[in-house]
């Protein structure tokens, strides 16, 4: 009896083992380029940010070379006292606040007209609202700056006979200008969202409030938006990331705006400070830069979670 | 036309590269380049020997139209050579990316035998242990180039290279403009501004202040100035970019912006070119190297025949220009074969009549002919016999800090808000000389004060 129940039990563990090896050989492709293209960078990142390249010699251009150093939490401080991290993350932020706002309430408005009756073509509009995301950040970015390019630019052609030219590119406006890009950009991706929220909504609340005699404004009202908050959330949630991200629109700006510096935003700090055209200098502190902008991020989604669960309880 | 907008998306497109290449602060995925192997159409039967060694050389040369190409170059010496091939990639971005992409590919061991390094770069690059020691090597072919330009491939006494071209400043002006309108080219600053102010108040400039190429245009005017911004003192560096020669080039600026007796634009914009064209610009302050580049901006137009070069006016007490720009080839970390790399680089950088299609003022000792299409928009003048004379007043004493690329950006946008009144052009010299005693100590390297 024993031995036959050790063998039941040896067969029942082979076959559990077997389907747990099945099951991880299904989550292999996952496992291997989650590891490769999201945890791989994170931690090298991570280890960089720790290190700093200095010269292998004395002298006036150093030994010829450079020798990884470990050097604790020096480039955290370093970067945390830099002035140009914090204006950056100012100029992101006081983005965010108007443009954010902006873009989800156009996202949502696009999205409820597509969910009423008003369009007769959905499919069509879906697809053109939705065509600008399609096109890669920074040839959106370049095909922009030739429309506020001061000479070319087809706006001001028709606003400065008008006497309303606009000078897109100066400091005052630059951030509307680059929320302008943004805004065209993710509208319609938002708008996807939305719209997959509208029409996740059983069509019998509708009835049923059209028997209860509602109106169709009451009905987005009461009914629509309340309904696609939690999808509100999540876009809001990716905004807020893709805002503290900012860098294929002010990039492509700089080129031809040198007033905005190498730091206009935190990412270009990284970029720039990775490409020795930035002081400081060096993969140490700009992994430092990006390190201190993802827990930076992670706090403001975190707490913008927080509030908005808050809010709707 | 067409070649402001290619100049302008030249600009652009290294930016997209940035951004391409900028998703992770720690990644070093190098930007596309664009490969055009030269010994590719070699049958087996005329194959080089087993043992010939293969030279990959990666530039940034324009190969424009109607220049002789430097793949081109690369074959007749492939013919003469067969057994030291040479093939050659041409790099479509801005040089920092270059020197971005060098890193990756030393640290991987896969980079190129031969690159194209700005003068103001090597130091960096020797610093970042991206090129090798090749004095004995380079010793051997030192006769070919002129000393100055030789001196700035050098990095504490070491070659690392040898040079190819020199960016001497001078004065590009419209002569049938300037004669219109009574003005003769001017000889020093009081003149220039002088002169300035009777075409301004014609309507007309004669000099664009430009805050994109601020970094190399200005202290290339504080050079002519005959300032040295860096210097070794105790074996440690002395940092001197807005001293006296810095004010004399702030102060020249301020006060024409300040009466508004001088056009602001970037050099790379639409706006230098527009004003060129409708003839409200009638001169500029540009490198040797711009000579071809203007006659671009300028095809087609009215300006055709009517411009000509003159020497930078004096800065100071002695007539002499700075380096704005001009690059080298070095060879790079880990060239298996570095003495035929030196070899073909320096038959390569003395392929003068080719450079000079390029739109080069060749490093290499020997004489230069104008091309003809230069000729005719500079009124028949020989162009680059004016630019040797430049090359040749050039402040030899103007060596860079291996943190050189880093203070830039800070120089630009210093100098930017100084075009638009937001701020003085001292300002520009302030921040190099903040940028570049810090990015010196950001670095490790031993900087006084």
């Amino acid at each position: 009896m024993a031995t036959k129940t050790t063998t039941k039990q040896q067969g029942w563990g082979r076959q559990r083992r077997h389907e747990a090896l099945t099951g991880w050989m299904f989550l292999l492709p996952f496992v291997i380029l989650f590891g490769l293209s999201f945890l791989a960078p994170i931690l090298v990142s991570i280890r960089s940010s720790l290190f700093r390249m200095l010269p292998s010699g004395g002298g006036l251009y150093g030994g010829g070379g450079l020798v990884e150093t470990f050097v604790g939490t020096a480039n955290f401080e370093q970067v945390l006292q830099l002035p140009a991290l914090w204006q950056g993350l100012g100029r992101v932020i006081l983005f965010g606040l108007f443009q954010i706002p902006i873009m989800i309430g156009l996202a949502l408005t696009l999205a409820l007209l597509l969910d009423s009756a008003v369009v007769r073509r959905p499919t069509f509009f879906r697809l053109g609202f939705f065509l600008p995301f399609a096109i890669p950040g920074m040839v959106a970015a370049l095909l922009w700056t030739y429309i506020y390019s001061p000479r070319l630019s087809p706006i001001n052609q028709v606003l400065e006979p008008l006497g309303a030219g606009i000078d897109f590119f100066s400091p005052n406006m630059i951030l509307f200008s680059m929320a302008n890009m943004t805004t065209w950009t993710f509208a319609g991706y938002n708008m996807l969202i939305f719209l997959a929220a509208l029409q996740a909504i059983p069509r019998e609340l509708y009835e049923a409030a059209r028997i209860d005699g509602a109106s169709e404004w009451k009905i987005v009202t009461q009914i629509k938006i309340p309904m696609v908050a939690p999808a509100a959330m999540l876009a809001i949630l990716l905004s807020i990331i893709g805002t503290i991200q900012l860098f294929n629109e002010p990039t492509v700006l700089a080129t031809v705006n040198p007033w905005m510096g190498t730091s206009f935003t935190p990412m270009m700090l990284a970029y720039n400070a990775a490409t020795g055209q930035a002081v400081p200098s060096g993969s140490g502190p700009a992994s430092a830069v990006s390190i201190v902008m993802a827990v930076f991020a992670g706090v403001l989604a975190a707490g913008y979670a927080l509030i908005q669960r808050r809010l709707t309880r | 036309m067409q070649i402001r907008t290619k100049r302008f998306a030249g600009v652009l497109g290294g930016a997209a590269a940035l951004a391409l290449i900028a998703g992770c602060a720690g990644g070093t995925t190098p930007p596309a380049a664009t490969t055009a192997p030269t010994a590719t159409d070699t049958p087996a039967a005329s194959a080089p020997a087993a043992e010939a060694v293969t030279i990959e050389y990666i530039h940034r040369l324009p190969d424009g139209e109607g220049m002789t190409k430097v793949a081109e170059l690369a074959d007749e010496w492939n013919k003469a050579n067969p057994d030291i091939q040479v093939t050659t990639t041409k790099f479509d971005g801005k040089a920092a990316d270059l020197v971005t992409k060098i890193e990756a590919d030393v640290a991987a061991g896969t980079a190129a035998c031969l690159a194209q390094a700005g003068y103001a770069e090597v130091p960096s690059l020797f610093t970042k242990g991206l090129v090798e020691d090749v004095t004995a090597e380079a010793e051997k072919y030192k006769a070919n180039y002129s000393d100055g330009a030789y001196t700035l491939m050098t990095v504490g006494g070491k070659a690392v290279g040898l040079p190819q071209d020199g960016g001497p400043l001078v004065y590009y002006y419209n002569k049938a403009e300037f004669d219109r309108l009574g003005l003769t080219v001017p000889t020093n600053l009081d003149e220039f501004k002088a002169t300035a102010k009777t075409a301004a108040d014609q309507g007309k400039f004669i000099a664009a202040f430009q805050p994109d190429e601020a970094q190399y245009w200005l202290s290339a005017q504080a050079a002519a100035a005959g300032g040295t911004w860096y210097s070794a003192e105790n074996d440690q560096w002395k940092v001197d970019a807005d001293g006296e020669a810095s004010q004399t080039v702030a102060a020249f600026w301020q006060e024409m912006i300040d009466a508004k007796t001088v056009a602001v634009h970037n050099r790379w914009e639409d706006g230098f070119k527009g004003a060129l064209n409708d003839q409200s610009l009638i001169g500029t302050i540009g490198a040797a190297w711009e000579a071809p580049l203007l006659v671009g901006d300028m095809a087609d137009s009215p300006n055709v025949g009517q411009w000509a070069v003159a020497q930078l006016p004096a800065y100071g007490d002695t007539a002499m220009t700075g380096p704005d720009g001009g690059s080298g080839v070095v060879v790079l970390k880990g060239c298996e074969h570095p003495a035929e790399a030196m070899k073909f680089n320096d038959w390569f950088n003395t392929q003068i009549d080719g450079l000079v299609s390029q739109g080069l003022v060749v490093a290499a000792k020997g004489s230069m002919t104008t091309p003809e299409d230069v000729k005719a928009f500079y009124g028949g003048q020989d162009v680059f016999a004016e630019l040797a004379k430049a090359n040749e007043a050039l402040n030899p004493n103007f060596p860079y800090i291996p943190t050189f690329p880093a203070i830039g950006g800070n120089m630009a946008e210093a100098a930017d808000n100084a075009g638009q009144g937001s701020g003085k052009v001292a300002d520009v010299f302030t921040a190099a000389q903040d940028a570049s005693v810090k990015s010196l100590q950001d670095a490790g390297l031993p900087v006084a004060g």
